[in-house]
Parts: C-alpha cells; sequence; structure tokens
C-alpha cells in the first residue's frame, strides 16, 4: 500500500501532518487560487501589451504563476488532499475584476501595481510565514516559491519607479485609487475572522480558527502582508506618513 | 474622491525638514489614539484586541509633521517618526529588535533629510551606548536629547521646593536609576546643592564610579543597589530607572519626600501608596512659541494638561533646531555635566522653550500662572 504522506519529514512531523492535512488542504486551496488568477492576470496583461518583449515577459510570468500552482496540487498530493482552486470565490473574484478594470482601460502601470505591489505583498509575505512553520518539502515549496514572487516584484519595481519620478502627484494618486479598491478586498480576506460568510474557497468549515494547530494565525498572516506591503510602497518612495493613514483606514 | 486622494498626498508629502524627532507610544491607550486619528473621525476606531494585533507589524514611519516657532521669530519645520515599539514589549528581552526598529526610524529621518533627530523615551535609552549602531548619518545629527531632559528635571526640583518652601540645601536626594545618562547628569547638577546623595541603581560597579566622582568634589554620597535600604532617609526623590513599565514600587520613603517621576513610560507603579508625599512628572518642557502637527495630533502625541508641553529629550532637537545649531549635543553615556545643562538650557530659552507647569496623575501640582499657554499660532 502507498503511504499516504509522502513528504521529506520526520515520523513525528508527519504523523503532525496527517492530523493537520486538512488545515494544509485549505492553505494550499488558497495558495493555489492566488496563483491559477496571477496567471489568468498576466495572461490577460499579455494582451494590452505592444512591445513584443512585454508580451512574451507576461506570458513567461503566467506559466511561471501556472508552475506555482501545479507546485502547490503536488503537494497536496503528498499529504492525501486534493487541492481545488476557486477563483469565483467571492474575494478572488472581486481582486480579478479591479484587475480587468485595469485592462479594459489599458493601464498598464495600473496591472503592475495591482498584482506585483498589493497581490504579491500578500503572495511573499503569508508565503514566507508559511514556508516557515510547515513541514519538509511543504514548507519548501513556500518557501522557494515566496522567493520567485519577491523576484517579481523587483523586476516591477524598476518600471514603476521610473514611472513615479514622471508624476509623483499623479502616481500616487492612482496607487491610492487602486489601494480603495483592492486592499479593501484583500484586508476582509485577511480579516481574523471571515465575518460575512464562507469565503468559497476552503473546503469545510473556515480555516482561520484551526491555524493556530500548525503554529499560524489568520493575525500573523494579516499583519506580515501588511507589513510587507508597507515595504513595498516604501521602496516605490511613497511617504510613509501617507501610506500609513491608508492602510490604518483599512476595514479589520 | 479625486480631491481627497490629492489632498491626502499633497498635505503629508515629504519635504526637506530641518529636525526629526523618533518616538514611541508609553501604553496601548496612547497608541489606539494615534491609530483613530490617522483612521480619522469617519471610521469606527480599531478594537483594542486589533490594534494589538496590528500594531507591532507596522514598520517605523513618519506620522505627521510638526512646525514649530520661536519667541524670536526662528522657525523650523519636523517630522514624527514613530518606531512603533509595542508598549508591551520594552522589556530587555526585545533589545535587538526594538534596536533595529529605532535604526528603521532613523533611516526614515535621513531620507526625510533632517538635519538633527531627537530620540525620544525608550529609543535613547536603547541608542544612548550604542550610537554606531545608527545608520550612516550623512547630513544628519542624532542627540539623545537627554541634557535638556535633565535641565527640566533639576529646575522642577528646584521651583517645587520654592513653591513648598523647602531648603534643598538641607535635603537628602535619592535618584534611583542614578548610573543612567539622565540619572547621571542629575547627580552631578543637584549634588553640589543638596546636603546628601544617595544612588540607587543595578549595576553597582558603575554606581561606585559615579559616587567616586561626586566624592571627589566633596559630596556626602552613599550607593545601593537595594533601593530599599535607603530609601526612607530621603526627602527628595528623582525616578530616573529605564522601566519598561510603571512597576517601581519606593517603599518606605520620608513623609512629606518630593518625588519627580522622569519615567518614559513613568516609573511609580499606580499601587505605590505615598501618603502626604508630593509627586511630579519631571523633564517636561512648554515651547512657547507655537507648535502645529499635521495631521493634527495634538494632545495625542503630546498628552499633558497643558498645551504645547513635550518631553524634553525631545524639545533638545526642536531648540537646537530653532538656533540652527545642527550638531550631536548629548550623546553617549554619563557626559552630562552641570555646564552643558546651562548650555542647553540658554538655546532653550532663547526660543521660549521653558519648564514646563508642574503636573502628576491628578492634575497641576501648581497654582498656573497666567501665561503658560502657547504664545500666538503660527502662521
Amino acid at each position: 500500500m502507498e503511504p499516504l504522506i509522502d513528504v521529506n519529514c520526520s515520523a513525528m512531523e508527519c504523523t503532525s501532518l496527517l492530523a493537520s492535512a486538512p488545515i494544509w488542504q485549505d492553505i494550499l486551496a488558497q495558495a493555489m487560487t492566488g496563483e491559477v488568477l496571477a496567471a489568468m492576470n498576466y495572461a490577460s496583461l499579455s494582451e494590452i501589451c505592444d512591445d513584443p518583449a512585454e508580451v512574451a515577459d507576461a506570458l513567461e510570468h503566467a506559466e511561471g504563476e501556472l508552475g506555482h500552482a501545479a507546485s502547490f496540487a503536488a503537494e497536496g498530493r503528498k499529504i492525501g488532499v486534493d487541492v481545488a482552486n476557486n477563483v469565483d470565490a467571492k474575494h478572488w473574484k472581486r481582486l480579478r475584476e479591479a484587475f480587468l478594470r485595469c485592462i479594459a482601460e489599458r493601464d498598464f502601470i495600473g496591472c503592475l501595481i495591482v498584482q506585483e505591489i498589493m497581490l504579491e505583498s500578500f503572495a511573499v509575505a503569508s508565503y514566507s510565514r508559511v514556508g516557515k512553520v510547515a513541514p519538509g518539502s511543504l514548507g519548501e515549496t513556500f518557501a522557494r516559491i515566496a522567493a520567485e514572487e519577491e523576484d517579481h516584484v523587483d523586476h516591477a519595481m524598476s518600471i514603476l519607479r521610473t514611472e513615479r519620478a514622471l508624476d509623483p502627484q499623479r502616481f500616487d494618486d492612482k496607487v491610492y485609487r487602486l489601494h480603495l479598491d483592492v486592499m479593501t478586498t484583500l484586508a476582509q480576506m485577511l480579516a481574523k475572522e471571515c465575518r460575512d460568510g464562507h469565503c468559497e474557497v476552503c473546503h469545510a468549515s473556515c480555516v482561520k480558527p484551526a491555524l493556530f494547530d500548525v503554529s499560524l494565525s489568520a493575525a500573523e498572516l494579516r499583519g506580515a502582508s501588511l507589513q510587507q506591503y508597507l515595504k513595498t510602497l516604501d521602496m516605490l518612495g511613497i511617504p510613509g506618513e501617507v501610506t500609513l493613514t491608508w492602510v490604518t483606514q483599512l476595514p479589520v | 474622491m479625486g480631491d481627497s486622494v490629492a489632498g491626502v498626498a499633497t498635505r503629508a508629502r515629504t519635504s526637506e525638514v530641518d529636525f526629526a524627532l523618533i518616538g514611541h507610544q508609553e501604553s496601548w491607550r496612547a497608541a489606539a489614539d494615534v491609530l483613530a486619528v490617522l483612521r480619522g473621525p469617519e471610521r469606527t476606531p480599531l478594537p483594542d484586541d486589533e490594534i494589538k494585533d496590528i500594531l507591532p507589524w507596522i514598520p517605523p514611519r513618519a506620522v505627521c509633521h510638526v512646525d514649530i516657532g520661536s519667541i524670536v521669530g526662528a522657525k523650523a519645520r519636523g517630522l514624527y517618526i514613530d518606531s512603533f515599539i509595542p508598549p508591551d514589549r520594552l522589556e530587555a528581552a526585545y533589545v535587538h529588535e526594538n534596536i533595529a526598529r529605532v535604526r528603521g526610524a532613523a533611516a526614515c529621518a535621513i531620507k526625510a533629510g533632517a538635519k538633527i533627530v531627537s530620540l525620544g523615551g525608550f529609543s535613547s535609552i536603547l541608542i544612548e551606548g550604542n550610537f554606531d549602531q545608527l545608520p550612516e548619518r550623512h547630513d544628519t545629527v542624532f542627540t539623545t536629547g537627554n541634557t535638556l531632559t535633565v535641565a527640566f528635571i533639576v529646575q522642577g526640583i528646584k521651583k517645587i521646593c520654592a513653591l513648598e518652601g523647602r531648603n534643598l540645601r538641607r535635603s537628602t536626594l535619592l535618584i534611583v536609576g542614578a548610573t543612567g545618562d539622565v540619572g547621571s547628569g542629575c547627580a552631578r547638577c543637584l549634588a553640589p546643592i543638596v546636603s546628601r546623595v544617595l544612588l540607587s541603581a543595578r549595576n553597582v560597579e558603575r554606581l561606585r564610579r559615579l559616587a567616586a566622582e561626586l566624592q571627589a568634589d566633596g559630596v556626602r554620597v552613599e550607593i545601593a543597589a537595594d533601593l530599599q535600604r535607603f530609601s526612607a532617609e530621603a526627602d527628595v526623590v528623582i525616578c530616573a530607572a529605564s522601566l519598561a513599565s510603571s512597576s517601581l514600587l519606593l517603599g518606605r520613603i520620608a513623609p512629606h519626600a518630593l518625588v519627580c517621576d522622569a519615567g518614559y513610560p513613568k516609573n511609580l507603579s499606580p499601587r505605590a501608596e505615598m501618603l502626604g508625599v508630593t509627586v511630579f512628572f519631571g523633564g517636561l518642557g512648554q515651547i512657547t512659541g507655537g507648535m502645529k502637527f499635521a495631521p493634527d495630533f495634538r494632545g495625542v502625541l503630546n498628552r499633558h494638561p497643558f498645551p504645547d508641553v513635550v518631553h524634553g529629550c525631545l524639545l533638545e532637537g526642536m531648540a537646537l533646531a530653532l538656533d540652527g545649531r545642527f550638531e550631536p549635543f548629548s550623546r553617549g553615556r554619563g557626559s552630562i555635566t552641570q555646564e552643558r545643562v546651562e548650555d542647553m538650557e540658554t538655546i532653550a530659552a532663547r526660543h521660549g522653550i521653558y519648564l514646563a507647569p508642574l503636573y502628576n496623575a491628578d492634575g497641576p501640582v501648581e497654582d498656573i500662572p497666567r501665561g503658560s499657554g502657547p504664545a500666538a499660532p503660527l502662521s
């Protein structure tokens, strides 16, 4: 008989993984949904790029994100769970719609801000935290993908800094408008409790209360994500007192 | 929407500033009030549990602009930068994390182009022995601000003695936290004008060194790591210990003693029973040439019952900025002398920065004369 747990971890870790598999299943489902959505976003972005090099770049990113999704699915199989994704789940759908509004306006910079500054801040921070506590290859996969997503941000950062230098006020206004749209949704996703019903990604009840069982917490994931977001905005050059106000005004 | 977006960005856009003040909140209540201002009156304040979850994750950053004026017409522009050290993480266990936060705040000050930076509260305690851990300074200098803190503590002691008709020369002075920068500075200033000095601190070797220095000038000095050994003999007490919370119990002290609590957070435990003792909060000054926050954090960042009252450590940077003296006036530990204190008092007074009216947790401890409020607001 094939062992149910096939990750590279100690016997004690494997026993613990077996018990916590339903929790990892939901964490993987959220991550996989984010990756599939990112792939869709990059594919959409490729359609508004004029420069063939940019088109190729966007498609390469889309492929990369699908590869991440596949890695998460494979980690699920190793612990004996199916990892589903649902890009039509309410929060993720709103995030996709926000991105598509930028696409409709052929707003390349807006697309980069939504995907690379906002969504990737969330991904990098939360994957890094999960990578630190998840055992064996599960943790390694989260850590590896966090590092790869961080490279994406670095790539976008130079384009965005150049854009900001042209007209800082206009650029900051654009970031703020997108922040209100996208980060409000992300803040609702990251709230300590899902007060407005099921997120439509978790396979059963909400995973957040169970995160303590795997040495995580919803508050920690939210805190790390907002910290990463603030640091990314700092790197763009937006004044810290401005972004502090933005973040403190988000819903909790 | 467009106007409000532009409004937020324009009002707060950082430009070159003369000074920066690095601080942190001493209680969760104070932190909640800061976040409530940032959220704006139209939004529900964050619940306490959410504040405790969110604040530790906020990287050090500017919170507001601070414009100040001098009675001789000078003006200076500054920034208040919060290191966002959580109020319940001031203990030694978090020292590396907190030094990193102060370094991050210092980097914000440098990035903003501040010419001088004052370190408030635990920021100065963390850095006074670790100046080399601050980021490369370029055109920015750092001061712990401890010299003006000492000046206001000493002025406060003298003032309350005068108000109560006490003869300081007949007093036995106890300094708790005597080997710190502020405590040792107070010892040097007050030892020559009291009858006897009692020094208390945790580090006995440093106590011995300070005692020897004072004894060389003919001062009667005793030292003890155990405060209870001689607290009953003191009739003037300065509490200047680096305590992470208000936990100091003085035990038996002389009836009708005067106690100056100069800690941030306050040293004295709210449980301390000191019947007949006069307690006041020390080290505070008032800027009479005007002070304006943008956004308006009046009474939130400076939580005092009188207008424009600020801790001496922060006022030192403001005074130096108004004077155009961008120099690291206070740095290191144990180098505050009476001469330096007098120099700093002169600079501060030149710009209308004076000892604040004395008060404690129950309110003012003196009759407030007319004119203790601020002068004309900044135009």
